[in-house]
């Protein structure tokens, strides 16, 4: 079958590459709203399967009747000596901060009786302003995992380190062993980017007393940035980014919204660009290889192969300086000497990047160049730095859109490590907060040079690939147990304070370096002054808020901070730099490759592996796969259909004589040539969620001059017979109608916003509900919604939702209540991309509600769809009649959660249990809550008191919600805003969500506007093959009903007049 | 005969069954239907009579949470020795109590008033609105030992609701989310 062929009508917006092609199999998915039924998988027979069913519902009855019975006895056990500020049944809140490679965020965590259960936004943070990435929302479950161990561990090794014995160690025992150990000297201590000042102050002093030396190493490294920064402008630092103030970012291979350094506080900088859909609406041009997150959101998105990546830049500047002569460096020989030598660049890539650079000169000083990341990291990987920062001079950014950042280098590189470790220069090593025998390429033979050193201790948490070679695991605390401070990447000092006691004999890897400090006698008068890690970081933060304290003293100011999370007046650029020059005279062009191109990445759930044991993260579908709980080799439509690799089938990948086995994900959109595989899988130590999963992608990266090279590697692709099927959740939950998501180019927007929304002029014969207090509604702006899923994680951490694992992934039964449709538009080869959240919408005619035989499902006079858990018996009729597919299932009981993860619940939410059905409340129990406390208060309710968990969460800012009887509210102003539509309109539903429309900033779309038949394309009636014959109809019906559903079809409410039929190019 | 000797065992048998089950329930072993009248022995025979009634304590002095949260939570063991620390530590019991509070282990008091499953209940709009703790608790002031006295079922709730002086919403989620 020819999935490339570009010739095919691509009328409507499609969610996978089975949608495109109409396969059967899809559409007989599509229609149904249960892939498969736990009641039908025993022998296929229905007749038995039924009786089965009356079986085991004979059996409940049975053993119900006798449960039927009251007072099971329960205890109420208060505190002995009750914590002043707590108050049972009201959460409180902790300012505190998370890091996660190179971002730092002001984090609230959400206690309930001395227990964290979930961890929000810090609004007054600068860096995140209140929102949140789906990493930082499922660090609550690292807390709680019960992988973790709960008390210091010792290795026995031999000499190869290979020993596996695993013994308890008391702390005594290991302070003796280890401060005995220290006095020996050459002590190294690899540390990850803590982003702590205090925590570096102490590891310098810690260092220096053992005559010791701090090297650095982060598994996802960002060394050839830093090292670029360091030729370019003279200081090794993490620019700061404005990409608010950009009109124009072009990215090359460059995943700034989904994983690059900061990706939170850069979708919040990107959609402060986007949200104003008028003249000035910031514009994203992407040049990449892979489909990332950054180039689905793009306006204009070009496909190249890593190796190529130099050459955009190169070629953009030969443009503008060479060719156009605009820049003041045109006059400046050595740089168009350099830039002659790439003259050919544009011919061989295939771009006009004419128009590219013409857009990037009229923008000069608003304008920003991002480029590499890991899937760009080749050896190339400093040049294309280099030449990206010459790129930013040229076009006049410095100090305005790009600003000299901060330091994230916390000590020597990790090379550097290497050669005295090959010399065997260190007899005591300790890792804290990296695992680099995992993370580090092979040929570093980082793993051979461990067995030099005397003794390893690692501080994780765990026995990971690196500390299964350690003579000690000296358990360090989990973030929310400890004290701690952050400075991020502008410059705010936020603090880190403990949430709850620690749960297990773990101590915090500050408090075991002074106690170590201790043990030899040393460390200066503030170490020897501290009892704890709690007095050394007091005295330092006296130190650092010296003359910013005001008026307060600084037990006061402490308490302030301790309060806000942040120390005022801490954020702000650096100050301004000047780019060397000469820095281009060492931009060599890039070798020619043959065959494939490696590229390594990094998914936005997964990120470095740090938090890959979270069942959430697993589970979380990629932004652009939609593949979850896996890890496989992308390629392009065109390759597979060369290969004649089938998605799913097994292909061999070899870089040299490294080999890994994977799954084809066949991925529209990515360029020809090139294998993307993720970076964190393969793990063999992570923990008992993520072991076992996928294969590690470093084995085929290479270690080059000091530096893992992740990208443009010459790669071969062997198909295998071996095939599986990927957990991907497109594809599931499709919905049918004429215009689901709406496009709009940014010049038609600005004459008629909207004006691509088929409206409909509908009447009911139903007697409308009346909303006499309150009226929720939502709006979600497709325009500046990203697609990164951490509104799906916040609503699962929010609402006790299950994690079901891959199989039942793969089965359709996902659990999550918010769900992120990827859309494409075009063709296969070369889409855009439309994300669009889906959430139960809450409608006033709800097809639900009139379905229900037991009104388990109701309307409420406040415009909410409630779901009554103790009333639902199973049938799924609701689920069956809704279209938009919302309502989720609990077909098992989900509810026995390995401990202590039942600690992460939330008490204000149910936990339902098997049987019954499930949907997105508005978050319900924050309305109630945020309304009992107005009561209480005798205040009034005021715009934007509640905030949905999604809404809270979101980094740009697209989710709207609030009272849509509140004439004055937010939401009432978006949700009738002409670029608002509800989504399924001809149905008449009138959901009380609604979206705006996908303005996009170029001339053209890829689609023709949905609402116009698509030229020559058959309608549904008459459309074969039979299965397909109610293609027409406006809603999925599905197929027979389940076995349990007894005869006959619910009634929907009518539609008046009946819409026309649906063009079949459309997903159905 | 055998079949006799069978049919006898079964009717004894169910018979015997039977009688065990009157005997449970009039004795309380189980309960079916709501909780009301029941009356657990406590761990410490703690009077709400004589705190309550003879000794004039407000409800809220111990319940702290009454007026604040969705419970109204029983006190922490720190507040019965804001007087117990002096009062009557002669007692038995006072000295249980205090050794309790001191190991910092608490006491696991039988919970009386019990909601069906499934329902949220907040307690401080219902003070707020003015509500007597006696509507639902009983008066509590004249009972030695704490009885549920209101079945508690959504019956009782929802008439309350519906009357229109009290201006209570009615949707099921109110209670059920």
């Amino acid at each position: 079958m020819d999935q490339t062929s570009s010739n095919k009508p691509s009328g409507k917006p499609w969610l996978s590459l089975e949608q495109w092609r109409q396969d059967p199999e899809f559409l007989t998915f599509a229609e149904k709203e249960f892939r498969t039924s736990p009641l039908q998988s025993g022998d296929g027979v229905g007749g038995t399967a039924r009786r089965d069913f009356l079986k085991l519902m004979g059996a409940s009855l049975a053993l119900t009747s006798f449960g039927c019975v009251r007072r099971p006895a329960q205890k109420i056990i208060p505190y002995a000596k009750k914590p002043q500020d707590i108050v049972h049944g009201l959460p409180n809140y902790y300012a505190s901060s998370f890091v996660d490679g190179m971002e730092a965020i002001g984090i609230l965590v959400t206690t309930r009786d001395g227990r964290p259960i979930k961890i929000e936004g810090n609004p007054d943070h600068p860096a995140n302003m209140g929102s949140m990435s789906s990493r930082a929302h499922a660090d609550i479950l690292r807390l709680y995992d019960p992988d973790r161990y709960t008390a210091p561990k010792r290795n026995l090794q031999n000499k190869n380190r290979t020993n596996r014995e695993i013994i308890n160690a008391r702390w005594e025992d290991l302070d003796k062993a280890v401060t005995e150990q220290l006095g020996k000297g050459k002590v190294a201590l690899l540390t990850h980017n803590h982003s702590s000042p205090t925590t570096q102050a102490l590891m310098e002093e810690f260092a220096g007393a053992f005559g010791g030396k701090i090297y650095q190493y982060d598994d996802v490294s960002y060394a050839s940035l830093v090292e670029a920064q360091k030729a370019s402008y003279g200081s090794a630092t993490i620019p700061n980014y404005n990409i608010d103030r950009a009109k124009i970012v072009v990215a090359i291979n460059n995943d700034f919204l989904g994983t690059w350094v900061a990706p939170v506080t850069f979708q919040r900088q990107f959609a402060m660009g986007r949200k104003k859909s008028t003249e000035g609406m910031s514009k994203l041009v992407v040049f990449e290889s892979l489909m990332s997150l950054t180039g689905s959101n793009a306006d204009k998105r070009y496909r190249i192969r890593p190796s190529q990546s130099l050459d955009v830049v190169m070629a953009l500047l030969h443009e503008l300086v060479v060719v156009r002569k605009s820049s003041r460096y045109a006059s400046d020989d050595g740089v168009v000497r350099v830039l002659s030598g790439f003259s050919k660049s544009r011919e061989d890539l295939g771009i006009n990047v004419g128009e590219v650079a013409e857009e990037l000169w009229k923008n000069k000083g608003q304008s920003l160049v991002l480029a590499g990341g890991m899937s760009a990291d080749g050896d190339f990987g400093v040049a294309l730095q280099v030449a990206a920062n010459f790129l930013n001079a040229v076009l006049e950014n410095d100090g305005k859109t790009i600003e000299t950042g901060r330091s994230v280098t916390r000590g020597a590189p990790i090379g550097d490590l290497l050669n005295a470790l090959n010399k065997k220069e260190i007899t005591t090593l300790i890792v804290h907060g990296s695992n680099p025998v995992y993370s580090l390429p092979e040929n570093s033979k980082f793993r051979e040079a461990l067995s030099n050193v005397e003794m390893i201790i690692t501080t994780g948490d765990r026995n990971d690939e690196t500390a299964r070679l350690a003579d000690y695991v000296a358990t360090d605390h989990h973030a929310l147990e400890n004290w701690g401070d952050m400075q991020s990447l502008g410059g705010a000092l936020s603090i880190q304070q403990p949430t709850i006691q620690p749960l297990h004999n773990t101590r915090a890897f500050q408090d075991s370096m002074l106690a170590w400090l201790k043990g030899a006698g040393k460390g200066s008068a503030k170490a020897k002054a501290s009892e704890t890690w709690y007095d050394y970081l007091n005295a330092s933060w006296k130190t650092l808020s010296a003359g910013k304290t005001g008026k307060l003293n600084f037990e006061d100011y402490w308490n302030d901070v301790l309060q806000t999370g942040v120390m005022q007046g801490s954020n702000g650029a650096a100050g301004s730099r000047s780019l060397a020059s000469g820095t281009l005279a060492n931009v060599k062009p890039t070798a020619k490759r043959a065959g494939f191109e490696l590229a390594i990445y990094q998914k936005v759930g997964i990120g470095d592996g740090r938090l890959a044991n979270v069942p959430w993260l697993q589970e979380l579908p990629d932004p652009v796969t939609k593949v979850c709980w896996d890890n496989y080799a992308c390629i392009s439509p065109k390759d597979s259909v060369q290969l004649k690799i089938k998605e799913g089938q097994y292909v061999q990948l070899t870089v040299g004589d490294k080999k890994i086995e994977l799954p084809a994900h066949i991925q529209p959109g990515q360029a020809d040539g090139v294998v993307g595989v993720a970076f964190g899988y393969g793990r063999n130590g992570g923990g008992s969620v993520v072991d076992g999963i996928g294969a590690n992608a470093m084995t085929l990266a290479q270690w080059v001059d000091g530096r893992a090279v992740t990208a443009g590697l010459e790669t071969t692709i062997k198909p295998l017979t071996k095939k599986t099927e990927l957990a991907v959740t497109q594809g599931h939950h499709v919905m049918e109608g004429r215009q689901i998501v709406v496009e709009e180019t940014l010049a038609d927007h600005m004459k008629d916003p909207g004006g691509q929304v088929h409206r409909h002029n509908l009447t009911t014969m139903w007697s409308e509900h009346k909303y006499n207090g309150n009226k929720w509604g939502m709006v979600v702006d497709l325009n500046t919604c990203t697609g990164c899923g951490s509104c799906v994680i916040a609503c699962q951490s929010e609402n006790n939702i299950p994690s079901v694992g891959r199989k039942n992934v793969i089965d359709g039964r996902e659990m999550q209540w918010m769900r992120i449709d990827r859309y494409y538009v075009g063709t296969p080869e070369d889409p855009d991309v439309v994300h669009q959240p889906l959430l139960c919408m809450h409608c006033d005619n709800a097809p639900c509600e009139t379905v229900c035989p037991v009104i388990a499902t109701v309307h409420s006079d406040e415009g909410t769809n409630d779901m009554i858990y103790n009333r639902c018996v199973g049938t799924r009729y609701c689920s069956n009649n809704c279209p938009y597919k919302v309502r989720r299932f609990n077909w098992f009981s989900y509810t026995d959660v390995k401990a202590p993860r039942q600690m992460a619940l939330n008490p204000e939410v149910t936990v339902r249990n098997r049987g019954v059905m499930e949907k997105c409340t508005f978050c319900i129990h924050r309305i109630r809550g945020v309304k009992a406390q107005h009561k209480v208060h005798d205040t009034k309710l005021r715009d934007g008191d509640v905030k949905t968990a999604c809404q809270q969460s979101c980094p740009s800012n697209a989710i709207t919600f609030g009272d849509l009887n509140d004439t004055k509210s937010m939401v009432r102003g978006e949700f009738d805003s002409p670029k608002a539509y509800a989504l399924l309109d001809e149905l008449n539903v009138k959901p009380s969500v609604r979206y705006q429309v996908k303005v996009r900033n170029t001339d053209k779309l890829k689609w023709a506007p949905a609402h116009e038949p698509v030229p020559g394309a058959p309608h549904g009636q008459g459309h074969k093959p039979p299965a397909h014959g109610r293609a027409g109809e406006p809603l999925p019906h599905g197929g027979p009903p389940p076995p349990d559903a007894g005869p006959g079809h619910p009634p929907m409410p009518p539609h008046d007049p009946p819409p026309p039929p649906v063009p079949a190019e459309g997903g159905h | 005969m055998a079949k006799k000797i069978v049919g006898a065992v079964v009717v004894f048998g169910l018979l015997g069954g039977l009688s065990v089950f009157i005997w449970a329930l009039t004795n309380n072993k189980i309960v079916i239907g709501y909780n009301k009248g029941y009356e657990p022995d406590q761990p410490i025979p703690y009077s709400h009579k004589q705190h309550a009634g003879q000794l004039q304590i407000n409800c809220k002095y111990c319940h702290t949470g009454v007026d604040k949260s969705r419970h109204a939570s029983v006190p922490p063991l720190n507040i019965c020795m804001n007087c117990h620390l002096v009062v009557k530590t002669d007692s038995p019991h006072i000295q249980k109590l205090t050794e309790a509070y001191n190991s910092g282990k608490s006491i696991a008091w039988n919970k009386v008033n019990l909601l069906p499953d499934h329902v949220k209940f907040n307690h401080a709009p219902h003070i707020k609105a003015g509500k007597d703790c006696t509507v639902c608790h009983g008066n509590v002031a004249e009972m030695e030992k704490v009885k549920q006295v209101q079945s508690l079922s959504m019956g009782f709730c929802v008439n309350c609701h519906r009357e229109k002086e009290n201006h209570a919403p009615i949707n099921c989620s109110t209670c059920h989310y």
